[in-house]
C-alpha cells in the first residue's frame, strides 16, 4: 500500500516534504487537484466554448442534449477552435519571452543596458549572418543593433517569412509551403489564430488545426528560436557543465536565495549580485558561510545550462522548496509560476518577489527589473535576502543532492562529437545507437510526479535511444541520476559504447523549455547531412507528464516539423473524433508526422521504439520488431 | 408520476446541476444575484467524484420508508403525500443531525437558508423543486443537465429506454452503437490509466 506521498511523487525529497507540508497543514497542488475533482467533462473534452456571449455552450458528447452551439459551431469547429487558442497562447508566451530579450539585445546596442553585454560574439556575428547583416569590419555593438532590429522585424508581418525557418531541411520546408504552414511572422500567426477562432471566421476545423500547427511553427523556428539564439549571445553558449541537483541544494548555513520562473534577463544579474564580495562579506557578518543561488523550472535550467548553478526542483517541488524553511527569498520572472506562492511564503520566513511588468502575484512584493536597472536592483534584493536569514525558523532539508551535468547546446553536442554530426549518424547508421528522442515538458500533478519522465527515458537509454531533454523533465532525470558520465550503465550496449566513449551521459540536458528549439536545429542538422527530411529520421519527441498551453504549442512544433511526438496527459480533444483521428494518424499524410496520447510511460516507451524502428527499415537500416 | 431519474454514466462532472439547485434554491432566483444574497444559497445535490475523477451526482433518492424521516426526533422531516418527495419543515427542525446519520447516501446538509428562520441553521436537501413543478417547469438540475444523467421522466420509462439502449449496444449484424461514445471512452480510459499508474 502506497502512502499518500507515494503515490503523489517518485521522488524522495518530494516525498519527505509532502509529509511535512501536511504536518504542517500547508495546502499544495495535489491537494487543490482533488479539490477541484471531479473535473468538467465538457471542457476535459474540448466542447464546451466561451468565445462570444451568445454562449457560452456546450455540445453533449452523448448526443442527447445540444450538438451545435448558438452560432452554430458543433463539435469539431468548437473542439478545432480551443486547441487553436491553445496553441496561440502558449505561442505567445514562448514568443513574447523572446521578444523581452531582443529588446534587451537592442538597449545594449544602444547603450541604454551597461550591465548587459554581449558574451558570445562568435555567435552574434554567425547569426547576423544568417539574418543578413553586414560583419565584418564592424562594431559588435553596431551589429548586436542591426541584428536586434532584424528580429523584431520578424514579429509584424512586413517580411513574410521567418529567417531562421530556413535552417529546415528542403524538403520540410517544400511541405509546409505546400500544405500552407510556413509561418510568416511571430505575432502574425498569433493574432490570426484569434481572429480564426472569433464567431463566424474560420469553421473548417481541418483549417483551423493547420493554421494551429502553423502557429505553433512560428514559435519553433521564431519566438523561441529567437529567445534561445539571443539568450547565448548576451549570457553565453552553454558548455557542459557539473551541477548538483534536488532539494538538497540548499543549504543549512547559507543564505538560499531561489530564482523561478524562464526569463534569463533578471536571474543572470541575481547571479552576478550573489556572486559579489560586497554580498558575500555581508552575508558572513550575518552569521552565514555564504550565498547559495539555486534554480526552479526554467530560468533554473538557463542558470544551469551556462554556469552549473544548483538546481532544487522541477514545476511540482516549487512549492515543497517553500516548506523546507531554509528559503531566504524566492525571485520569480513569469511563467509557470503558481498563484499559490503568494500565499504559503508566509508560513515560513521566505520572501517572495515578482519581478515582471508582466506578471503579478498576490502575496508577493513587486520590484520590477528593467535592463537599466537590473543590476542594482538586484544587488538591492540579494542584499535583503540576507538580512532575512535571521528570520530562519526550523529549516529541513531532506536529501543530499545529487550530481548531474548540463550544458548540451547544439554546439557542445557538435563539439563532444568532434565538429560535426557524422560520429552520431554513423552510431545511429551501425545500429549502436537505434535514434534519438527529445523527452520534454512539464510536470502535471495528474500524473505521478517524475514517474513519466524518469520510466520512458529509463526505457529508452536501456534501449540504446538516446535521449535529449529540457524543461521540467531534464530537471526529473538529472534527480534520477541520468545525467552523469556513470549512468551509461544504464544504458544498452550499444549506447554505453557510443557515451562512453564520448565521456558524455546517456541522457543530455538541453536546456529550458524555449530550448527546445535546440533539438529542432540538431534534427535539422542531421537530416541536412543526410540530405533527407526530418520526417525521414528515427527520431521522436515525448511530453509525459506535460500541462502548459506552450507544451501544445511545442508538441505541435515538432509534429509540424516531422517529429512523431507521443503526450502523456490527454489533450481537450476527445469531443471530436474527426480532430482525433486527424491529429493521430491523418497528418502523417499531410506533413509526415503524428501525435499520439499515452499516459503510460512503459507504453509509450513502446510506442516511440515501434516508430524509430520503422524510421530505420524505411531508411535501409537494421531494424528490431518491437 | 415523473421523477428525477439519475444516469450515472452519462455524468461529465461538470457540475452545473449544483449551480442550478442553488439558483433555484435562492431568494432571486438568477446566478448572478444569488451569489450576492446572505445567506448564501447552497445545491441540495452534490456531484461526487468516483476513484478515477468520474463525475457522480448523489441526489436525495426520497427513500421510502425514509430512514431519514424515521430518525427524526422532533418530527420536522415528513412526506408530501402528493408527489412522495421527503421535505424538511425548517421551524420544526433542531440540527440535531440525526437524519445525516440515518441517510445511507449522504445528502443531507446543515446551513441557513432563506426561507429557514432567521441565522437558524436547518437540516436541507432536495425538494424535487416542487415550487418550480407548480410553476409547471421541472426540477432545476434536470433542465441544465444537457447529457441526460439527471433526467425527469416515470421510472418505467427510463428502464425502457436503457434496455433498448443495452439491446442496440449487443445486437449482431448491424453497426456498432456503443452505450458510451468513442470520445468519451478515450478520455474515460486515459483517466483510469492515470489512477492506476498512482499504485505503481
Amino acid at each position: 500500500m502506497k502512502t499518500k506521498a507515494e503515490e503523489r511523487t517518485i521522488t524522495k525529497d518530494g516525498q519527505l516534504l509532502l509529509k511535512k507540508m501536511e504536518q504542517d497543514q500547508v495546502e499544495t497542488v495535489w491537494d487543490r487537484l482533488e479539490a477541484q475533482s471531479p473535473q468538467c467533462g465538457y471542457c476535459e473534452m474540448g466542447l464546451s466554448c466561451r468565445v462570444c456571449a451568445m454562449g457560452p455552450c456546450r455540445i453533449d458528447p452523448f448526443g442527447e442534449g445540444p450538438q451545435r452551439g448558438v452560432c452554430g459551431a458543433d463539435a469539431d469547429i468548437i473542439v478545432a477552435r480551443n486547441l487553436g487558442r491553445m496553441i496561440a497562447a502558449g505561442a505567445a508566451a514562448h514568443s513574447d519571452h523572446g521578444r523581452d530579450l531582443v529588446e534587451v539585445l537592442a538597449e545594449v546596442a544602444a547603450g541604454k543596458a551597461p550591465e548587459y553585454s554581449i558574451t558570445d560574439e562568435e555567435k552574434l556575428r554567425r547569426i547576423a549572418r544568417e539574418y543578413g547583416v553586414e560583419t565584418e569590419g564592424r562594431e559588435v555593438l553596431e551589429i548586436a543593433g542591426e541584428l536586434a532590429a532584424a528580429m523584431q522585424e520578424e514579429f509584424g508581418t512586413r517580411k513574410g517569412f521567418l529567417t531562421m525557418a530556413n535552417r529546415a531541411p528542403a524538403k520540410r520546408r517544400e511541405i509546409w509551403q505546400k500544405v500552407g504552414i510556413a509561418p510568416r511572422g511571430v505575432d502574425r500567426e498569433t493574432s490570426e489564430m484569434m481572429h480564426r477562432t472569433h464567431m463566424g471566421v474560420d469553421n473548417g476545423w481541418q483549417s483551423l488545426l493547420l493554421h494551429g500547427l502553423r502557429n505553433a511553427l512560428s514559435d519553433g523556428w521564431g519566438g523561441s528560436m529567437i529567445a534561445t539564439e539571443v539568450s547565448d549571445i548576451l549570457f553565453g553558449t552553454p558548455a557542459p557543465t557539473p551541477n548538483m541537483v534536488n532539494i538538497g541544494v540548499l543549504k543549512e548555513d547559507e543564505v538560499n536565495i531561489v530564482v523561478h520562473g524562464h526569463n534569463p534577463v533578471v536571474s543572470e544579474m541575481i547571479m552576478r549580485a550573489c556572486e559579489s564580495a560586497e554580498m558575500v562579506e555581508l552575508a558572513r557578518k550575518k552569521g552565514a558561510k555564504g550565498i547559495n543561488l539555486t534554480g526552479l523550472c526554467c530560468t533554473g535550467n538557463e542558470l544551469l545550462m551556462r554556469h552549473g548553478i544548483p538546481m532544487a526542483g522541477n514545476h511540482l517541488m516549487t512549492e515543497l522548496v517553500i516548506g523546507t524553511g531554509a528559503v531566504e527569498m524566492m525571485i520569480v520572472d513569469y511563467q509557470c509560476i503558481m498563484p499559490s506562492l503568494g500565499a504559503l511564503a508566509p508560513c515560513y520566513h521566505t520572501r517572495m518577489i515578482s519581478t515582471s511588468d508582466k506578471a503579478r502575484f498576490p502575496g508577493m512584493e513587486h520590484r520590477e527589473f528593467h535592463p537599466d536597472n537590473a543590476a542594482e536592483l538586484a544587488r538591492t534584493l540579494v542584499r535583503e535576502a540576507i538580512e532575512n536569514f535571521d528570520q530562519r525558523g526550523e529549516t529541513y532539508i531532506p536529501v543530499e543532492a545529487v550530481p548531474s551535468v548540463g550544458g548540451f547546446s547544439v554546439e557542445a553536442i557538435i563539439g563532444a562529437l568532434g565538429g560535426t554530426p557524422q560520429p552520431l549518424i554513423d552510431a545511429i547508421t551501425a545500429g549502436k545507437i537505434r535514434g534519438a528522442v527529445g523527452v520534454v515538458g512539464c510536470n502535471n500533478p495528474k500524473i505521478k510526479h517524475d514517474y513519466g519522465h524518469v520510466t520512458l527515458t529509463k526505457r529508452l537509454i536501456e534501449n540504446d535511444c538516446l535521449v535529449v531533454d529540457t524543461g521540467c523533465a531534464a530537471i526529473a532525470n538529472a534527480k534520477a541520476g541520468f545525467k552523469v558520465a556513470e549512468a551509461i550503465k544504464y544504458a544498452g550496449p550499444g549506447l554505453q559504447e557510443v557515451c562512453g566513449a564520448l565521456g558524455i551521459p546517456p541522457v543530455l540536458h538541453m536546456g529550458s523549455c524555449v530550448d527546445n528549439v535546440r533539438i529542432l536545429v540538431l534534427a535539422a542538422a542531421l537530416a541536412n547531412a543526410l540530405q533527407v527530411d526530418i520526417s525521414d529520421l528515427p527520431l521522436a519527441g515525448a511530453a509525459p507528464e506535460w500541462y502548459s498551453e506552450k507544451a501544445v504549442s511545442i508538441g505541435s512544433y515538432f509534429v509540424a516539423s516531422g517529429v512523431y511526438t507521443v503526450l502523456g496527459p490527454m489533450p481537450p480533444i476527445t469531443g471530436s473524433m474527426n480532430v482525433v483521428n486527424l491529429l493521430t494518424s491523418g497528418l502523417n499524410d499531410v506533413i509526415g508526422a503524428s501525435f499520439a496520447v499515452e499516459a503510460d510511460p512503459e507504453k509509450a516507451a513502446v510506442l516511440i521504439r515501434r516508430h524509430i524502428e520503422a524510421k530505420r527499415k524505411a531508411l535501409g537500416l537494421s531494424a528490431l520488431d518491437i | 408520476m415523473k421523477q428525477v431519474q439519475v444516469h450515472p454514466e452519462r455524468c461529465l462532472g461538470c457540475m452545473q446541476c449544483m449551480l442550478a439547485c442553488a439558483t433555484a434554491h435562492s431568494r432571486t432566483k438568477s446566478l448572478f444575484t444569488a451569489v450576492g444574497e446572505s445567506p448564501l444559497p447552497k445545491p441540495r445535490l452534490h456531484v461526487g467524484a468516483g476513484s478515477h475523477d468520474e463525475g457522480f451526482p448523489n441526489r436525495c433518492r426520497h427513500c421510502d420508508p425514509a430512514p431519514c424521516l424515521l430518525a427524526c426526533l422532533p418530527g420536522a422531516i415528513f412526506r408530501d403525500p402528493d408527489t412522495g418527495t421527503v421535505l424538511v419543515d425548517p421551524d420544526l427542525c433542531i440540527n440535531c443531525a440525526s437524519c445525516a446519520m440515518a441517510c445511507p447516501f449522504g445528502v443531507l446538509r446543515y446551513h441557513q437558508d432563506w426561507v429557514a428562520p432567521a441565522a437558524k441553521i436547518v437540516a436541507q436537501k432536495c425538494d424535487n423543486c416542487l415550487e418550480r413543478q407548480h410553476e409547471g417547469l421541472i426540477p432545476a438540475c434536470v433542465e441544465v443537465c444537457k447529457t441526460g444523467a439527471l433526467t425527469f421522466e416515470e421510472s418505467d420509462e427510463a428502464l425502457r429506454r436503457k434496455t433498448r439502449e443495452v439491446a442496440r449496444s449487443v445486437s449482431m449484424g448491424m453497426e456498432e452503437q456503443p452505450l458510451i461514445p468513442t470520445g468519451v471512452q478515450l478520455l474515460r480510459q486515459a483517466k483510469k490509466q492515470r489512477f492506476e499508474m498512482r499504485c505503481r
